[in-house]
Formats: C-alpha cells, sequence, structure tokens
C-alpha cells in the first residue's frame, strides 16, 4: 500500500500542475467534443481518416491522452478497452500497431509501434494517479516493462529506441538500427521510469536529445523520418528521403517535454519555415518542398516554437480548433493544451 | 535513493498482483522457467491439464513422452480430475446476502428463456435458500433503464461501450457499483473477444494466459474457445495439453458436428499417434454409422505418408487396403505414390513399379519418376531409369542425386551397354556440372571397357581432381595409364598410391615380375564413323582441333600449369587464362574448363574473349557440343573465331545427328557448316554415307566417285559397295 502511494506522489509530481490540482482541464470540453465526433468511433476507436479510415496504436494512444487532457474519463475508459481488447495481443505485451475496419481479422499487421506503445503507457499512467485507477497503473507498468524489454537497446554505445518489435534492428536490417526521431516522446520517459525504474530511460532522453541535433540531411537541414544508425546517422534505405509529416512532432515532443536548449529549438524552427519559404515535408536529396503543411495543427507548431524562444503571442486563428484531419487535429490539441499549462503569457 | 527503493518495490509488487496471468509465455520450446509460469493458472485450476507433469516430475520430460509411457489407469483418473475441477470450477465462491436478479431480469425480459434457465440454476447454486420465481417471465422490469441498457450493449458484444458507460454513470453517480454479475460477464465477454483476437494473430502465449486467468471460458458451450486453447497448445510445444484439450471436448461435449471437427482439427494438428486415441473417443451417430466414417480416408493416408516418412512398414494392413481402394477408385496421383514408397519400403518392386507408373501416367512429377527410377535401379534397369529421370534432374535436390545415381547404375552395366551418344553427352554434362565422383569414374571405366584409356584417364584425372583421396579413381587412372603405357602418369601413381593402396601396391608387384611388360599402344579416339556398331565414347576431341596440341605430355609443361594454379584464389584472371591453355595443351580439356570460367571473370574484355573462346574449344573437345555453343556466347568474339568454333561446333553436331542416325539433320548441319567453310574429306564421306542411309544413293555415289577419284580410300571403297550392291539389285 505504501509503495502504491508513493508511486501515485511521483507520478503526480510529474503531472503539469493543472491537472493534480483539478482546475479546468487544458483541453476544453467542446474541443473535445469535436475531435470526438469527427475522430472517435462509438466502439472506441481512434478513426485516422487521412489514411482509409484504419486506426492504430499511435492513435489509440493520442485519444487517451487528449481524453485525459480533456478529463473525460468515461471516453478514455471507451478507448482504453477498445484498445485493450482490440490491439493489445501480443506474447511480448506490445500492441499490435495496425487495425483495419474493412479486413477480417481486422488485424493487418501485428508488429508493433513504439511511439503507439510508449503514448498508451504514458496515458494510462497519467490517468491512473490523476484519477486514482490502479488497473490503469498495474495495465501502464506491464506495457512499460515490454517496451523497455523489447525496444530499447544499446547500439554504438548510445541507448535508442527501436520503432517497433521486430523489422529494424542490427540483426533485421543490414543498415539497422533504423530508428523513426519522431517516436521519442521525450515527456514519457521520466513516467516510465516512475513505472520500472531503469537507466536507461534517462539516457534514452539524453541520448535522444544529442541525436535531434545530429539529425541534419541535405540542404534542408532537417532529419529524416527513418534514419539509419549502423555507422554514421543517414536517411535509410529504402524509405523515402524525406523530412516528413512525422518528423513534425519532433519540435512538439522537445518543447512539451521541456529538454532541449532554445537554441536547439531556435534552429529547427529556422529549419522548419522561414520568410518566403513555408513549412513543407521536404525532399532531402533536393531541399526542394513537397507537400505544404498549411494545416493550423502543422503551424501551431511554429507559433509555440516562437513563443518558447522570443515570447511571441500565438496567432488567435491558430488558437481556434476547427478539426479537419485526424492527425493535425491532435497536434493541434496537444500544442493548444501545452501552451494553456505553460506559456499561458502567449495565448 | 530510498524513493527510488520504493518505487522498486512497487514496481515488483504490482507485477504480481497483476500479473498472476502476465508472465510473458515464449514460444521457444527451451524457455522452461516461462512455460512453467504460465502452466502455473491452468495447473492450479485443475483444468486442461496434464496431470501426469505432478506425478511424473517437474519439467518438460511431461509434454510428449509420458503420454505414451503413462498407463491406462493413470489416464482415467487423471480425467476423473479435470472432471471433478470442471465441475468444481462452475462454482465460484458462495456469496451472502440476497441474489442480485438483474440478469435474471433482463434475460426474461428478452423472453430468452435458455439463458433465463441457465440465470436460475446458477442463483440457486449460489443461494440453496432462494426460491425461484413461479412465473420467471412475469418478474418486473429492471426499473433501473440505465442498468438494463447496460444489459442491453453487453448482450450486443459492445463490451467497450459497457466499460465507458459504467465510467460515466459513476463520474455522474459517486458510490453507484455496478452489478457484480454484470462485471464478471462482462470480464469474461473481453477475454473471449482477446482470446480469439489473439488466436488469429497467432498469439499462443496470450491465448494460454487469457483461457489459464478465465476457466470459466473453457466449457462445450464454447468449443471453439477450447480449439483455440487447443491449438495454441501445440503450437507452442506443449503438445500433450493440446492433446487434452481434445480429449476434453471429445468426452464432455455433445454437439455432432463441433465434435466431427474437433476430430478434424485434431488430425489436422497432431501426429497420428496422439490423434489415435483421441479418434476412439467416438460415438454411434444416430444412424448408429460411427460418427467419424468420413476422417478414416484421411486416416488411412496419414497413416501410410507417416511411415513413409519415418521409413517405417509398419502399417496397418487395413490402411494399406483403404488406401488401394482410394486409389483403385477415386485414382488421386498422391494416393499411389503413398503406395508406390511404401511397397519399395516393403522391397515390393512389382507392386511399387506398378504404383509408380500409375501415378506417373495420372499425373507426372518429380516424386513419380523418383521412385519408378529408384525401382527401376533396383531392378536392373538404369538405362530406363536414366530417362525416365531426366527431365526432372532439376526439380529438387534429392531429384539430382537420383538421377545421378541412375546415370552412374547405367554406365556401371556390365557387360557395358551401348549408350546412344546423345544420352552419354547428357549424362556426361549432368555428372560434370554437379562435380559428381562416382559418376566420372563409371565414364572411366565405361571409356575403359571400349577401349579408350585416353578418355578413360581424363575421367579418372577429374574423378580424383574432385575426391583427391578418392582411391578407386587412382585405380582407374593407373589401368588407364598403364594401358596407355604412360609411365611417367604410372610412377606417379605408384609413389602417391601404391603405400595406400594394395591393389595399386599389388599392381607393380605384377608388373616387375612380368617378363615382358605388356606394351600396349594407345588407342587412337575412335571416329564414329569409322566403325558404325559402336558408338563414340565421350568425351572426345574435336574433329578440326583448331589449336595444335602439344606435342608430348612434358613434366615441365605440366609443372608450368601447377605453378600457374598455384596462385590459389587470388590468381589473376589472365594466369587462370593462361592455365586454362597449359591444361588444353596436356589434353586435360576438363581442367582447362574451368581454368577458362574463372577467366571469364575478368573485367578486361579481351581476356574474357580468349576465356569464351578456349572454353568453346575445350568443350569442343570433350565432345560437350551444347556446352560450346554456350560457351562461344559468353563473351563477344572477333568474326574469325566465332567463325571458327561455329564450324567446329556444326561440324560436331553432324557427327552427333549422324551416331544418333539423324540422317536429315547431319545433312543439314552440314550444309550450315559448308556456308562458312569448304567440306573436309571426312565430312564428304560423312555426307555420302548419310544421303546413302536416306537412300539417296546417286548423291551419295557423285560424292564417293569425286574423292575416289582423288585416290581416296574411303571413296573407293563406297563406290565399291554401292556398284555391287546395284548389281546384286539388278
Amino acid at each position: 500500500m505504501k509503495s502504491w502511494l508513493s508511486m501515485l506522489f511521483t507520478l503526480l509530481m510529474l503531472l503539469p500542475a493543472s491537472l493534480a490540482h483539478a482546475v479546468e482541464p487544458s483541453i476544453h470540453e467542446d474541443e473535445w467534443a469535436q475531435y470526438r465526433s469527427r475522430f472517435l468511433d462509438r466502439g472506441g476507436r481512434i478513426i485516422d481518416n487521412g489514411n482509409r479510415g484504419i486506426s492504430h496504436s499511435e492513435g489509440q494512444g493520442y485519444g487517451m491522452l487528449l481524453a485525459f487532457l480533456a478529463d473525460n474519463r468515461a471516453d478514455f475508459e471507451l478507448i482504453w478497452r477498445f484498445t485493450r481488447n482490440e490491439l493489445l495481443l501480443r506474447d511480448d505485451g506490445l500492441a499490435a500497431w495496425k487495425w483495419d475496419p474493412a479486413a477480417q481479422p481486422h488485424v493487418t499487421d501485428v508488429n508493433s509501434a513504439t511511439d503507439g506503445d510508449l503514448l498508451i503507457a504514458y496515458a494510462l499512467a497519467l490517468a491512473g494517479s490523476g484519477w486514482d485507477n490502479r488497473d490503469y497503473v498495474a495495465a501502464a507498468t506491464r506495457i512499460a516493462k515490454s517496451i523497455l524489454r523489447e525496444t530499447v537497446v544499446r547500439h554504438a554505445g548510445k541507448t535508442i529506441l527501436l520503432p517497433g518489435a521486430s523489422g529494424f534492428s542490427s540483426q533485421d536490417r543490414d543498415d539497422g538500427p533504423v530508428i523513426n526521431p519522431s517516436y521519442w516522446i521525450f515527456e514519457a520517459f521520466p513516467v516510465m521510469n516512475a513505472l520500472v525504474p531503469s537507466e536507461a530511460w534517462g539516457r534514452l532522453s539524453t541520448d535522444g536529445l544529442q541525436l535531434m541535433t545530429q539529425l541534419q540531411f541535405g540542404p534542408a537541414q532537417l532529419p529524416a523520418e527513418w534514419v539509419s544508425l549502423r555507422s554514421a546517422p543517414r536517411p535509410a534505405a529504402g524509405f523515402e528521403r524525406i523530412f516528413g509529416y512525422n518528423s513534425v512532432r519532433i519540435p512538439l515532443y522537445m518543447a512539451r517535454a521541456r529538454v532541449g536548449d532554445t537554441a536547439a529549438l531556435a534552429r529547427l524552427r529556422a529549419a522548419l519555415a522561414a520568410e518566403g519559404r513555408p513549412m513543407a515535408t521536404v525532399d532531402l536529396s533536393t531541399g526542394r518542398p513537397l507537400q505544404p503543411l498549411t494545416d493550423r495543427g502543422y503551424m501551431i507548431i511554429l507559433s509555440l516554437l516562437d513563443c518558447i524562444t522570443d515570447g511571441t503571442r500565438v496567432p488567435e486563428t491558430m488558437q481556434d480548433f476547427q478539426p479537419d484531419l485526424y492527425f493535425p487535429a491532435t497536434l493541434q490539441l496537444l500544442a493548444l493544451s501545452f501552451l494553456r499549462e505553460e506559456h499561458a503569457a502567449c495565448l | 535513493m530510498s524513493l527510488m527503493r520504493n518505487l522498486t518495490a512497487l514496481a515488483a509488487a504490482s507485477l504480481l498482483i497483476g500479473t498472476v496471468a502476465i508472465a510473458p509465455v515464449r514460444s521457444q520450446p527451451a524457455d522452461d522457467s516461462a512455460a512453467s509460469a504460465a502452466a502455473v493458472p491452468l495447473e492450479r485450476q485443475g483444468r486442461l491439464r496434464p496431470v501426469e507433469e505432478t506425478a511424473g516430475g517437474a519439467g518438460r520430460s511431461g509434454t510428449q513422452g509420458t503420454a505414451e509411457r503413462s498407463p491406462l489407469g493413470g489416464r482415467t483418473s487423471q480425467l476423473r480430475m479435470v472432471q471433478d475441477a470442471v465441475s468444481a470450477q462452475a462454482q465460484p465462491p458462495r456469496p451472502s446476502g440476497e441474489p442480485d436478479l438483474s440478469a435474471l431480469r433482463y434475460f426474461a425480459s428478452r423472453g430468452d428463456t435458455a439463458r433465463l434457465q441457465a440465470e436460475i440454476a446458477r442463483l440457486r447454486s449460489l443461494y440453496p435458500d432462494w426460491t425461484p420465481p413461479a412465473d420467471p417471465l412475469a418478474v418486473p422490469q429492471n426499473v433501473d433503464r440505465q442498468l438494463e441498457q447496460l444489459w442491453q450493449l453487453y448482450a450486443e458484444g459492445r463490451y467497450a461501450e459497457v466499460r465507458a458507460a459504467i465510467t460515466e454513470r459513476q463520474t455522474s453517480e459517486p458510490g453507484w457499483t455496478p452489478p457484480a454479475d454484470l462485471l464478471s460477464r462482462l470480464a469474461l465477454g473481453e477475454a473471449r473477444t482477446r482470446l480469439i483476437n489473439a488466436s488469429d494473430q497467432k498469439q499462443y502465449a496470450t491465448v494460454i494466459e487469457l483461457g489459464a486467468a478465465n476457466p470459466n471460458l473453457l466449457n462445450c458451450s464454447d468449443v471453439d474457445v477450447l480449439w483455440r486453447i487447443a491449438e495454441a497448445f501445440v503450437r507452442t510445444d506443449r503438445r500433450q495439453r493440446g492433446v487434452d484439450a481434445y480429449r476434453y471436448i471429445l468426452q464432455h461435449c455433445d454437439n455432432p458436428q463441433e465434435r466431427l471437427a474437433t476430430a478434424q482439427k485434431a488430425l489436422a494438428l497432431l501426429p497420428l499417434a496422439d490423434a489415435r486415441p483421441l479418434l476412439a473417443l467416438e460415438r454411434p451417430l444416430a444412424d448408429g454409422q460411427p460418427e467419424f466414417a468420413t476422417l478414416r480416408d484421411g486416416l488411412a493416408r496419414r497413416a501410410v505418408a507417416e511411415a513413409n516418412e519415418a521409413n517405417r512398414t509398419d502399417v496397418d494392413p487395413a490402411d494399406v487396403e483403404r488406401l488401394e481402394a482410394l486409389a483403385g477408385s477415386e485414382g488421386q496421383a498422391s494416393d499411389m505414390l503413398l503406395l508406390g514408397w511404401l511397397h519399395r519400403a516393403k522391397g515390393e518392386l512389382d507392386a511399387a513399379e506398378t504404383w509408380f507408373r500409375r501415378a506417373n501416367q495420372k499425373e507426372a512429377s518429380a516424386s513419380a519418376a523418383q521412385g519408378l527410377a529408384l525401382v527401376l535401379v533396383a531392378r536392373g534397369k538404369p538405362g530406363e531409369a536414366e530417362a525416365i529421370m531426366f527431365g526432372w534432374r532439376d526439380a529438387s535436390d534429392e531429384a539430382r542425386a537420383t538421377y545421378l545415381a541412375a546415370a552412374t547404375n547405367y554406365l556401371a552395366v556390365e557387360p557395358a551397354p551401348v549408350i546412344a551418344p546423345e544420352v552419354l553427352t547428357r549424362m556426361a554434362t549432368e555428372i560434370l556440372t554437379s562435380r559428381h565422383t562416382p559418376g566420372a569414374q563409371q565414364l572411366g571405366w565405361y571409356a575403359q571397357s571400349f577401349n579408350q584409356p585416353q578418355v578413360a584417364a581424363r575421367w579418372f584425372e577429374t574423378a580424383l581432381q574432385w575426391a583427391p583421396q578418392d582411391e578407386p579413381s587412382a585405380y582407374g587412372l593407373l589401368v588407364a595409364r598403364d594401358a596407355l603405357n604412360d609411365r611417367p602418369g604410372v610412377a606417379e601413381i605408384q609413389r602417391n598410391w601404391a603405400s595406400r593402396s594394395p591393389r595399386i601396391a599389388a599392381f607393380f608387384e605384377r608388373l616387375a615380375t612380368a617378363t615382358v611388360p605388356s606394351v600396349r599402344t594407345a588407342a587412337a579416339v575412335a571416329a564414329p564413323k569409322a566403325e558404325p556398331a559402336r558408338p563414340p565414347v565421350l568425351p572426345r576431341q574435336g574433329p578440326e582441333p583448331v589449336r595444335p596440341a602439344a606435342e608430348t605430355r612434358g613434366i615441365s609443361r605440366q609443372s608450368a600449369c601447377q605453378a600457374a594454379s598455384s596462385g590459389g584464389p587470388a590468381a589473376s584472371a589472365q594466369q587462370m587464362l593462361m592455365q586454362g591453355w597449359c591444361l588444353m595443351d596436356l589434353q586435360r580439356p576438363l581442367e582447362a574448363v574451368e581454368s577458362f570460367e574463372a577467366a571469364l571473370k575478368s573485367p578486361s574484355a579481351p581476356i574474357r574473349e580468349d576465356a569464351a573462346y578456349g572454353q568453346s574449344l575445350a568443350y569442343l573437345r570433350l565432345g560437350l557440343t551444347d556446352n560450346a555453343a554456350v560457351a562461344a556466347t559468353k563473351s563477344p568474339l572477333r568474326p574469325a573465331r566465332a567463325a571458327e568454333l561455329q564450324v567446329a561446333i556444326l561440324a560436331n553436331r553432324a557427327l552427333a545427328a549422324f551416331s544418333a542416325q539423324r540422317y536429315r539433320e547431319t545433312l543439314i548441319y552440314l550444309d550450315q557448316r559448308a556456308a562458312l567453310k569448304a567440306e573436309t574429306t571426312d565430312l564428304m564421306i560423312l555426307r555420302a554415307n548419310a544421303y546413302r542411309a536416306l537412300g539417296d544413293t546417286a548423291s551419295a555415289l557423285q560424292i564417293f566417285s569425286v574423292l575416289a577419284e582423288i585416290g581416296n580410300g574411303d571413296g573407293m571403297k563406297g563406290v565399291e559397295e554401292i556398284r555391287s550392291l546395284d548389281d546384286h539389285n539388278g
């Protein structure tokens, strides 16, 4: 009983102040209602409407995290139960990553996706401590153990995160290990450490941070979506050599976790966009823009970085939540939640 | 620091609480601890558990072996234990207080009498003093509309939504607790969903873990779950537990379709030895037929197939009879094959041959050809075996081995049979590409038996090169060299082998005591046309040696070749090329082929050209015309060389066609060749003989006459023969 309390205490210390004290949730009720009506199916599945309406462990994890930040216990329970019944099936305790409503059986790829697993465990830990639910913390602990055992590895003196349980390690690929830098959800690592204490979590954070500053490829000096760490980091073979949608999360995660100094964030901000060079996905070989990133879910990340680096106010339009696609809508709510908790002055 | 320690302690403790079932079960068979960790819950429940493990001791010994060892009596008592455990399972700990009638009301409201009765029975077992309502259907509806809605969601299998609704209500109505019955049913429903999802994804450890943690899932009302549990056990190397699960169904569950499906699944997943005792649990159907009658055919097939695979012949005669009837009536080639292999293993070659022939006729396959070839070899008909196997030689490693065995046996027949040249060519080619030492050796003896010691020596040398310690090859080489009166060669073998081989030593003793050493002249490699009765023995020299052969087999030349080859793997392409020519000079075209092959990998175009040219010539000398043609295309050649090779290839083809009595083809090749280069005298004779064989004596006579006029003996003989024939007819 004592240990339960002390873990609860530790987790509470890690929670954003507003949550621990049950003031207004950092995601507003109407925002969550819009998100839910658009992306949450009644059975508890988060629909990625930008990807033929499939679901995945990442979406479930985001859904749980946002439901927690919106302080909606019933929706959290709904999303979690779907996740548990439909994805949390693997022998190693990790979640199967891909679920297709059109396929039978629905799980079409039983491999795991580490960002999804991290988000699910993280959201469970937050909800478990915030709402005093031991089952959630027990489930979070179990997943955290699996993440640590299956996907946190040492390579060339560094601690890294494999993107999935199979297919990415140095044994699995000639150019392995291959990583996805946007899977480093920095804010989750201290929470994982509270669940399953290990020095590896701290190293994952430190080494990851160093890695993020190294990943500057091509004329655009931006990170690639998939990076081979076999020797010096380089874009991994067999994947598009691009700065892609996923990578937009890197500065958001760094900012939310309050890791990385202002200079590093400022450098990333400059690489992402500048006057006359709007934010876009980028062909890293040529440095040329591919798809413009105009959704305010992407744009707000620039505003957030501006706010952190020089206190610039976040434009009103960025604060207006008009969800269209699942992925940017999710990022916008994460950014807004963070700004409300940490940088209310910029709003 | 102390906080850290507390956290560590907590993590360990919470793992214990949450994880009766959490310990991850890996599918590796070696992972004993994991396997036993997962086994704990099931054993504690006493369900689906092979009890012999408790009796037989710890660890893995109990998975497969004990089942066969344990006496029947043991089995029966285990069964009783399982049954007891199962009935005990059905009764959760007795609660106190008033029964919760919400489920009863729910089923009543839906008119679901079956579930209603089950619920009444359940409540009565829990509350012996409780009297069920006289008319359950008249039990008043749940007044709690929200709760009714929860039951509704539950009934539709929308478990996540039930959970969300419970949370919702607990949030808005603090202190409200859902009925315990709903919660336990919900948990069971969720566990079932997860178990089936995990089973679909082959996550067998999860399947077993869920089954272990939810014993109420395991009963006849949900056979699918039992099947999945059984499969998970079998697929994670706990076969005996899988057997137990299947047995549980066949002993306790009554649905005939499910019973039949259970038997089918057991047959599909288990070895026959495990499946048969399960099938013995069959019951008669309503019409008196045994319920698994339809599985008998498959069973017979399995019995024969498994015996064949394990090289056993102890198949129940009833199974063989059944399969023979099947193969006769339905006539599936696969059944015929099974019978062929079985009879072969029993040494019943007549029957085996019959079934293999029928199989091959029904549906030609590598397996049918192989079986037939092996039987034919065993019956002393290797030539037929070779012919049958040739088309399948590349089907598999086994097929190739069978082909080579057939070819080698064919060559070894005594007295040496006359083998068609194209058959000899293809056997030699396959023996070469497979580097099959016994085959090369037999080619040596075959050539030797047709008094072609030079050719024989080449084959024995080749065999010895592939297997340097092979005494029979050395002995063959000795015999061939002796026939060639090749003294340095003979001495070399004496030096290397006399101390190791009694028969080689004895050979020299005989030589020493003989008054006059037998000196035989080296037999010239017979030109096929000279003696049409005797087939050309391969390999033979090309008709037009385009590169002068070395006059002598000088020791110095040989060592020059060795010097080049001593370069080993690092030898340059240039060196390999030189070695190729050197070996050609030494009349060792087989080895030259390999040297040229190595040189062909050179990046330098001139070296590649030389190598392709050399390799083509080497193949021509070996009589392997097709290979020569292929080699000539391995690099672009200068026009003069290409033409030269083409001329030689066409001449060889003409000779081969003639030997195979394909006279029209002979003429076509000769015409093609003549377009490139004037016909030589010997080819003119070949042409004349082809005309004669085709009945065109006028054309034949014309050629013979031309040659006779320039004093050619063959020409004069030809003219004479045709005239005398005409005289006879006239």
